[in-house]
């Protein structure tokens, strides 16, 4: 056995530089093309970011791991069609922080569940599953309806969302800038000094788990899943437009 | 003998070996045991007995924590401590610093699985871990690649041996994934929660990138190592090919980081990606299988052991399983495959006879042959290893071809049309069709719990006879001075 | 970035870059006599680190 000193180091350090070059190639070619081209952060029109309530609602998604049985991803085949409704489009999770496409199917696709069933099916079906689809193999969520929802911090957690680049105002000019770009009805609600009003408003309103007393968690789960795939009005796009959303 | 056994002992920092040893039992036992939990709550849903804690949602990422960081990255740090140790023939450097990534790592684990079970999830598939865990993880990682590289660089043989490349590319990609998939905003500096910062599109392209790298480097890269350290060692034979060895691992390393994309498919990520993701997954099966045969080649002239060795057998059936999901993965990524299998049971065997067959049985070889060695002891039972060996192999047959079954079933029943062009099953039937093979896969899962709890039994009493046999030879050496 | 965006350009890049490396690599670990037999020796490795192991039946 030879022992050189001075190779023995290089190598160790040739090694690590060599190995590094060669894994970070495959990510750099895959991943920041995608922040540059336009399909990925193409605008649809009816895409807005998420109320508070349903914001909230997709926090409780996250939490109970809905993804881990649930996709919210449809593919364009004829079967997802006929089942789900129209192949998702990339613009519809652009606010999406983090993406809840899921890779699992254990339960049905929850691309477009959104106005597919009541308000009063949903809190029956998060009660107990199996008392509206008797095979279901769902865990029954009950004290998703009898905890409330805190609402305290959904001024921080928009702001936290407000800097990784979800259009919610935190000024008049900001708010403006969504008056312009949604509409006044939705800047409204993207207003974060309102962000708590808001919320109420809407839950009362909404009255999504049938008791307007007060705001549930089910309130805001519900809020959410039936905004799911309702913002793009897809009878607007004409079929040779959508191949540039894909 | 045991002479030359203390001296290695001295020669070696052990202490950390044996620590991480016996954590990589305890988590495997502990995670293998959420598995057969939570595969049982989809057969028998009354399991999740009404409660946030129990559910299956928040059980699930325990059950994948705890078996991949827990169990398996346990093993590893044991083992590549091990290897590098011996092959480069010093002991560690910064002992120190190697006794924190022990501690930090294990409060990881516990951090992490206590977290998922409050609600805390950063809802990305095995990086759930939210921020201050992952700040924990990336201050863990750096000490454990300052560790790994001073050991490298204090060697006294000029060439570092081919198992520890493969280590350290599993350190270093680790380290960039964990850092670029978990760049996330906190809601406030006084709570868990934190959004990621990528949305939509990017994040699910940055996840999967992270999510099969992981696979890719934690759990293959890396188990690889293991397998060219203690596969040649055990069988007391040199690799096959060393050359072929060093084309696996540039190989390996480079196309890996490729194929994350083939995750999605038919998604709304642009179709170039995805297809250059199944290109890569495709050539990725040339250096897989040439790891695999290396591996195999190396066992040939000793066949005569598998007779009478189960540490050999566990060896060669995990270098089999990892032959067939290396072949079954890229099979998956084509296109027209994955329309049909995506989504379905079909990816959660693929995965298992990867983690079972593959990562779960070449950890078991490795532990069973380094195991008597810290401890300078025999194994306490040949018999129970080969309880364990059946128990294992069978257990994974049952869960992966359960898994085939109702995946393929799945993704036959979603896309089937009767004669008038409508869906001919609703959703609800595919998932009640699923039962049978829900239970059988639980079942499956048991058995190869089993094995682990007879392990852990196996190792317990070995490491009692290892510390008394430490303790009489001590009172030995006190009466005759 | 714009020229990265487009898969005709970086489908073949990929291809080259990956095509270039591997030979090279080949080439490098294949190429020459006395390197092999060099390479090969490096495989005992696992096997100079004076660790007398028990004999038992445990590890064969």
């Amino acid at each position: 056995m030879s022992f050189k000193h001075e190779k023995v180091e290089t190598n160790a350090g040739i090694l690590l530089v060599l190995t590094m070059l060669a894994i970070s190639v495959g990510g750099l070619v895959e991943i920041a093309p995608l922040f540059f081209i336009k399909d990925t952060t193409e605008n649809v029109e009816g895409v807005r970011p998420y109320t508070p309530l349903e914001s909230r609602g997709r926090d409780l998604y996250i939490r109970e791991g809905c993804y881990t049985c649930h996709s919210q991803m449809i593919r364009p085949f004829r079967d997802e069609q006929l089942r789900y409704g129209h192949y998702s489009l990339a613009a519809e999770s652009k606010y999406d922080h983090p993406f809840q496409w899921g890779s699992k199917r254990t339960g049905p696709d929850l691309a477009r569940v959104g106005g597919k069933y009541s308000n009063e099916w949903h809190v029956q079906h998060m009660i107990k599953p199996k008392s509206v689809v008797p095979e279901s193999v769902m865990p029954n969520y009950p004290w998703m309806m009898t905890t409330k929802l805190d609402v305290s911090d959904i001024g921080d957690r928009m702001r936290a969302l407000r800097i990784t680049g979800v259009p919610y105002s935190a000024n008049d000019e900001e708010y403006q800038r969504n008056v312009k770009q949604f509409g006044e009805p939705v800047a409204k609600t993207l207003h974060i000094p309102d962000a708590v009003k808001n919320l109420v408003a809407q839950a009362q309103e909404g009255n999504y788990d049938g008791d307007r007393t007060s705001v549930s968690e089910l309130d805001a789960m519900i809020a959410y899943l039936q905004v799911l795939g309702t913002m793009v009005d897809f009878s607007k796009i004409k079929p040779e437009e959508l191949v540039k959303f894909r | 003998m045991s002479a030359t056994n203390q001296a290695a002992a001295g020669q070696y920092d052990y202490e950390i070996i044996k620590k991480f040893s016996v954590m990589a039992i305890v988590w495997g036992v502990v995670g293998m045991f959420v598995g057969v939990y939570i595969a049982s709550e989809l057969a028998w849903p009354f399991l999740n007995f009404d409660s946030p804690y129990f559910s299956f949602g928040r059980f699930r990422p325990v059950h994948t924590g705890a078996v991949i960081f827990g169990f398996g990255g346990s093993a590893l740090f044991a083992t590549s401590y091990y290897v590098v140790q011996r092959t480069c023939q010093t002991r560690l450097f910064a002992p120190g610093l190697a006794s924190f990534t022990f501690w930090g790592w294990q409060a990881v684990i516990v951090l992490a699985a206590v977290s998922y079970v409050m609600g805390y999830s950063q809802g990305r598939e095995y990086a759930e871990m939210e921020w201050p865990i992952d700040l924990l993880i990336l201050f863990v990682w750096v000490a454990y690649l300052v560790v790994y590289v001073g050991t490298l660089m204090q060697r006294k043989q000029a060439h570092i041996y081919v198992a520890n490349w493969f280590y350290l590319s599993f350190i270093l990609a680790t380290a960039l994934l964990h850092t670029f998939n978990n760049i996330a905003i906190p809601v406030n500096l006084f709570t868990l929660k934190s959004y990621s910062l990528f949305a939509g599109t990017q994040d699910a392209m940055t996840q999967w990138w992270y999510g099969h790298n992981a696979v890719g480097f934690f759990l293959t890269a890396a188990f690889l190592g293991m397998m060219y350290y203690f596969v040649p060692k055990h069988a007391g034979r040199p690799v096959y090919s060393y050359r072929l060895s060093i084309v696996h691992f540039w190989a390996l390393s480079f196309m890996y980081m490729w194929v994350g994309t083939h995750h999605l498919h038919w998604t709304a990520l642009p179709d170039w990606a995805s297809t250059l993701g199944a290109t890569f997954s495709i050539m990725l099966l040339l250096p897989s299988w040439g790891g695999m045969i290396n591996g195999i080649m190396t066992l040939s002239g000793a066949w005569d052991k598998l007779r009478t060795d189960p540490i050999m057998r566990f060896m060669i059936v995990a270098l089999s399983f990892y032959g067939m999901s290396t072949f079954e993965g890229p099979l998956m990524s084509l296109k027209d495959v994955n329309a049909l299998s995506h989504y379905t049971d079909w990816t959660v065997g693929h995965v298992h006879s990867g983690a079972l067959g593959w990562v779960a049985m070449i950890s078991f070889g490795s532990l069973y042959h380094m195991m008597p060695r810290l401890w300078n002891t025999t194994m306490y039972s040949v018999k129970l290893i080969n309880m364990h060996f059946w128990l294992a192999t069978i257990g994974t047959l049952m869960y992966i071809t359960a898994m085939w079954i109702s995946g393929i079933s799945q993704g036959l029943m979603w896309r089937a049309f009767d004669e008038f062009g409508n869906l001919q099953y609703s959703f609800v039937e595919s998932v009640a069709a699923m039962h049978p093979f829900y239970a059988m896969r639980a079942i499956g899962g048991m058995f190869f719990l089993t094995g682990m709890l007879l392990m852990a039994y196996n190792m317990y009493q070995t490491i009692r006879q290892g510390v008394r046999a430490e303790v009489a030879s001590a009172r030995a050496a006190a009466a005759t001075a | 970035m714009q020229w990265f965006s487009n898969p005709e350009n970086t489908k073949p890049l990929g291809l080259l870059i990956f095509f270039i490396t591997f030979c090279l690599i080949v080439v490098w670990v294949y190429g020459s006599r006395k390197r092999s037999a060099k390479l090969e020796e490096y495989k005992n490795i696992p096997f100079l680190d004076d660790d007398e192991v028990k004999k038992d039946k445990s590890n064969g």
